[in-house]
């Protein structure tokens, strides 16, 4: 038995059954019950519940007995002098009557008959089948192999195949991405254990799931939503166990700062006045704003390791608001299923003094059939993947390499008043609601824009080689410092 | 990459720091021993550690290690010259592979991610990888097992060993990666029970199919890739993983387009006519009564053989030696300017269309991924097996 709780089939546990006709099939494994596979019969989920991922199982008999089942080895076939010129495939090439294989099938139920040996009595009493080419052999083995082994293969939800069951089975719900595509994702983002997210996820949670995924619960997620509530149906399918499930966070685009009239609910009401349903409300309404007050203050904290959007809504527009809380040097990422959707967003980004190098990406997947002496691509493929476009925070503040000590000491003294600037617009900040509304004065803003250290490089040593090499460019870059601050004037025109 | 001065090619010294590819700074400063990547633009981009006594020189000038030191990661360094510029970069796996030395072929960005994904990687895990190479791979995938697992890389030749070894070193993934020097299709990995996935980027991966199986958890599902270019290799190696009970067996391609955003300006007819008769009024009132006519003749003869003149358009591509002009000199508007105004005019007034455009030649195959799994092979349920 696998050790490791991931390793195995859990009851209570969203399982994917692949079945014969390579269907597959969401299920929830309730312990003690019977799982209905269709024209395939149905399996008990006792029989797999505490069992490795990983096997096939056989239903073989009429009480649903399972067993293992090792899919057969694929047997190199070598092309015989056969060709199809003389076969006629009708009903009398077969010389079982429907009676016959109606009992085969029923000693196969009973468990009597394996799959593999109706099929071998299938193809012996095929009076062309030596005739046909290995190819159409090999077909006609394939084709009656599903009918007859009831085998179905348990699943395991992971982001790859959650992504692939709803690419297949309802790509819009996760907005039409694609397995490689969030893949790429992945990667460009640089998640890891221990990172710190913000992320605005409107493929009801494919991408979040994918990201919690990868840092195995150290770290945090904060999820942006809007509506009543976030979204996230895809996250229930992962099976995340509490730790995993703890790293993600989610706050309302309504809820991003406290508003001036904004009431908790202690304020709202006087608890010790409260009994039954009321009180019941009260508790409720005051574990939800905790949840709320965890979030903005994570959010507020800034410092964020990547920002990963993949909304309905305009891109710009959320990065306007959200790329202040994010580090320097720390990717962007944002998904959309058309290209064309993030053309102006990829023009904006070039504008961007936050953001350097956008890439705008689309990836191409093509699936084979391989089969020894038979592979090719798949003969219907996939549609669009939809596309990335990415970039790297930077922080907008340019420091000059080589300064003279006086123009040191100008930059520390702006340095300061920019620190205490931003002292009292968080106090500010913090008392009203209509600054945030707007988005400007975001105290975080300010934080990771103006983080600019100089003052630990100002050793004595140093200025006394940096006064050699001053340029006067110097006071015209720090003058920009100002300038950074304003999210108005964060584009820069392109003339 | 860039034209670095002697002083900065022996950037990279023995690592002193836990400074680490696998995991960010939590102070995110730049700090003596630190690694930072230079970004000069797309095409001149290096990896330097800092040494508060070197200097990184280049083309747009020269930067000190020292002014380096106590900035936050990703913040814009002027030179000393005042005329140009880098950005302070985090290293990540992804700009490793973008600019690492190529000692072999090596895996890029959309094979990598499609690979992990599939094999399902994440923190924790164990994994065999072979060969070594360049070790492009393997940085993602140390990033991406970090902090709890392992990854096992072998590697036969000894340069690749030697060199591989110090980068992993370097890049503080050393206690996340076992390199090994072997031949692992005559010798195996020497691994029992022990990875729940491997990856195969070698010439004959089928010869090492026995070897990784044995090198597989055996109580629960393993994943296993291999990468091959041709698909004579794919063949062998599907025969050699249903040999040995591989099942599922899958094949994919996995390309990226990378689109190039540009911003053409467009004219209605209406205004292209309108362009031209002002610019035919003008030369017909330049020449004299007498030539008027021929000239007229002239020019509808050369109308019908000319072809229309192929746009100007703007280039939407950021590099620095662009950017330089472009946002601090306001050079590149001069030279993007087309007859009837700048493309920041034309966009104020809408007169421009943004299109995607795929670069003229780009890669139409990298490998064949064919994955395939491993049940475990441990189960108390009755195993029957047929045939
Ligand atoms: C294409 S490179 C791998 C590149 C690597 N995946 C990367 O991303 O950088 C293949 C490597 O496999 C090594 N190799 C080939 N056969 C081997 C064997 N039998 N045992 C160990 N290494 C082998 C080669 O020396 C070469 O360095």
């Amino acid at each position: 038995m696998a050790t490791n709780p991931s390793d195995t089939i859990n009851a209570g546990e969203h399982v994917f059954i692949k079945m014969p006709s390579d269907n597959v099939k969401c299920i929830v494994l309730k312990p003690g019950s019977t799982v209905a596979l269709g024209k395939f019969g149905s399996f008990k989920a006792n029989d797999i519940i505490g069992h490795a991922w990983g096997n096939s199982y056989e239903i073989y008999d009429r009480d649903n007995k399972t067993r293992v089942y090792h899919l057969d080895e694929i047997n190199e076939i070598e092309e015989t002098e056969n060709n199809n010129r003389e076969i006629v495939d009708d009903a009398s090439s077969q010389k079982l009557t429907l009676e016959d294989i109606k009992a085969l099938k029923n000693e196969g139920l009973k468990g009597e008959l394996t799959g593999q040996e109706i099929v071998n009595k299938l193809k012996e009493s095929h009076a062309t089948f030596d005739k046909k080419t290995a190819y159409s052999q090999a077909k006609y083995l394939q084709k009656k192999g599903k009918k007859f082994h009831k085998v179905f293969t348990p699943i395991k939800p992971t982001a790859y195949s959650v992504n692939e069951y709803f690419y297949i089975k309802n790509p819009d719900k996760i907005r039409g991405m694609r397995m490689d595509t969030l893949s790429q994702l992945l990667s460009y983002s640089n998640v890891h254990s221990g990172c710190k997210l913000l992320v605005v996820d409107d493929t009801q949670g494919l991408v979040v799931s994918a990201l919690a995924e990868r840092m195995g619960g150290n770290g945090t997620i904060l999820g942006m939503y809007d509506g009543d509530s976030p979204n996230y149906d895809i996250l229930k399918y992962m099976n995340f166990n509490d730790k995993i499930q703890e790293t993600i966070k989610v706050l309302s685009w309504l809820r991003m700062y406290r508003g001036v009239d904004e009431k908790t609910p202690d304020e709202l009401q006087d608890v010790t006045q409260l009994t039954g349903k009321d009180l019941e409300g009260y508790h409720r309404r005051s574990k939800a704003y905790k949840i709320v007050e965890e979030s903005r203050k994570i959010l507020h904290a800034g410092d964020f390791d990547g920002l990963v959007i993949a909304s309905q809504y305009q891109p710009e527009s959320i990065l306007e608001k959200l790329l202040p809380f994010i580090r320097g040097s720390r990717p962007v990422v944002v998904y959309h299923t058309a290209k064309e959707a993030l053309l102006d967003t990829s023009t904006w980004m070039r504008k961007c003094p936050e953001l350097l190098a956008p890439q705008l990406t689309e990836s191409w997947l093509r699936k084979s059939q391989v089969l020894p002496g038979r592979t090719h691509p798949e003969m219907s493929t996939w549609g669009g993947g939809g596309c990335l476009l990415t970039a790297t925070k930077i922080i907008d503040f340019p420091v000059q390499a080589a300064m003279t000590k006086r123009e040191r000491l100008a930059m520390e003294k702006k340095n300061a008043e920019a620190k205490k600037l931003k002292r009292e617009r968080e106090e500010l900040a913090n008392s009203s609601n209509d600054a945030s509304r707007e988005g400007s004065a975001a105290p975080v803003a300010i934080a990771s824009s103006s983080t600019i250290v100089v003052e630990t490089t100002s050793t004595d040593a140093t200025d006394a080689t940096t006064g050699e090499t001053t340029t006067t460019t110097t006071t015209t870059t720090i003058v920009q410092e100002e300038d950074s601050k304003e999210p108005s004037s964060k584009r820069t025109k392109l003339e | 990459m860039a034209s670095t001065s002697a002083s900065s090619s022996s950037a990279i010294a023995p690592a002193a720091t836990t400074h680490s590819f696998a995991r960010y700074k939590a102070n995110n400063i730049v700090e003596d021993g630190d690694l930072v990547v230079l970004y000069l633009s797309k095409e001149n981009v290096i990896l330097i550690r800092v040494d508060v006594n070197e200097t990184f020189n280049c083309k747009f000038g020269s930067y000190r290690h020292a002014d380096m030191i106590g900035l936050e990661y990703g913040t814009k360094l002027g030179s000393n010259t005042g005329r140009g510029f880098l950005y302070l970069l985090f290293p990540t796996p992804e700009l490793w592979t973008l600019i690492l030395p190529h000692r072999t072929q090596i895996l890029y960005v959309a094979d990598i991610s499609f690979i992990m994904n599939f094999l399902n990687l994440k923190p924790g895990m164990s994994m065999i990888e072979s060969g070594t190479g360049s070790g492009s791979f393997s940085h993602s995938i140390a990033r991406t097992l970090a902090p709890t697992g392992h990854l096992y890389s072998f590697e036969y030749h000894q340069e690749r060993v030697n060199a591989a070894t110090k980068e992993f070193e370097d890049h503080g993934l050393s206690d996340m990666i076992t390199l090994r020097r072997r031949d692992v299709c005559k010798d195996g990995f020497d691994l029992v029970d022990r990875v729940d996935a491997v990856f195969l980027d070698l010439p004959a991966p089928w010869e090492a199919v026995a070897s990784a199986k044995r090198a597989f958890k055996k109580n629960k599902i393993g994943k296993i890739c291999t990468f091959s270019p041709c698909i004579e290799q794919i063949s062998k190696t599907v025969t050699a993983l249903s040999e040995h009970k591989f099942v599922d067996i899958q094949m994919y391609e996995c390309l990226i387009r990378f689109q190039e955003v540009r911003i053409l300006p467009i004219l209605t007819i209406e205004e292209a006519m309108e362009k031209e008769r002002i610019h035919e009024s003008k030369r017909q009132r330049a020449l004299p009564r007498v030539l008027r006519d021929s000239y007229l003749k002239a020019t509808a003869k050369a109308n019908e053989d000319e072809e229309l003149p192929p746009a100007k358009h703007m280039k939407i591509e950021k590099g620095q030696e662009e950017e330089n002009s472009n946002k601090d000199n306001d050079d590149t508007n001069k030279k993007d300017q087309s007859l009837s105004g700048t493309p920041a005019e034309f966009e104020a007034s809408g007169k421009t269309v943004t299109i995607t455009k795929l670069p003229v030649e780009q890669r139409g195959h990298t490998s064949y991924l064919l994955f395939a799994t491993l049940p475990p092979s441990v189960d108390s349920l009755p195993v029957v097996t047929l045939e």
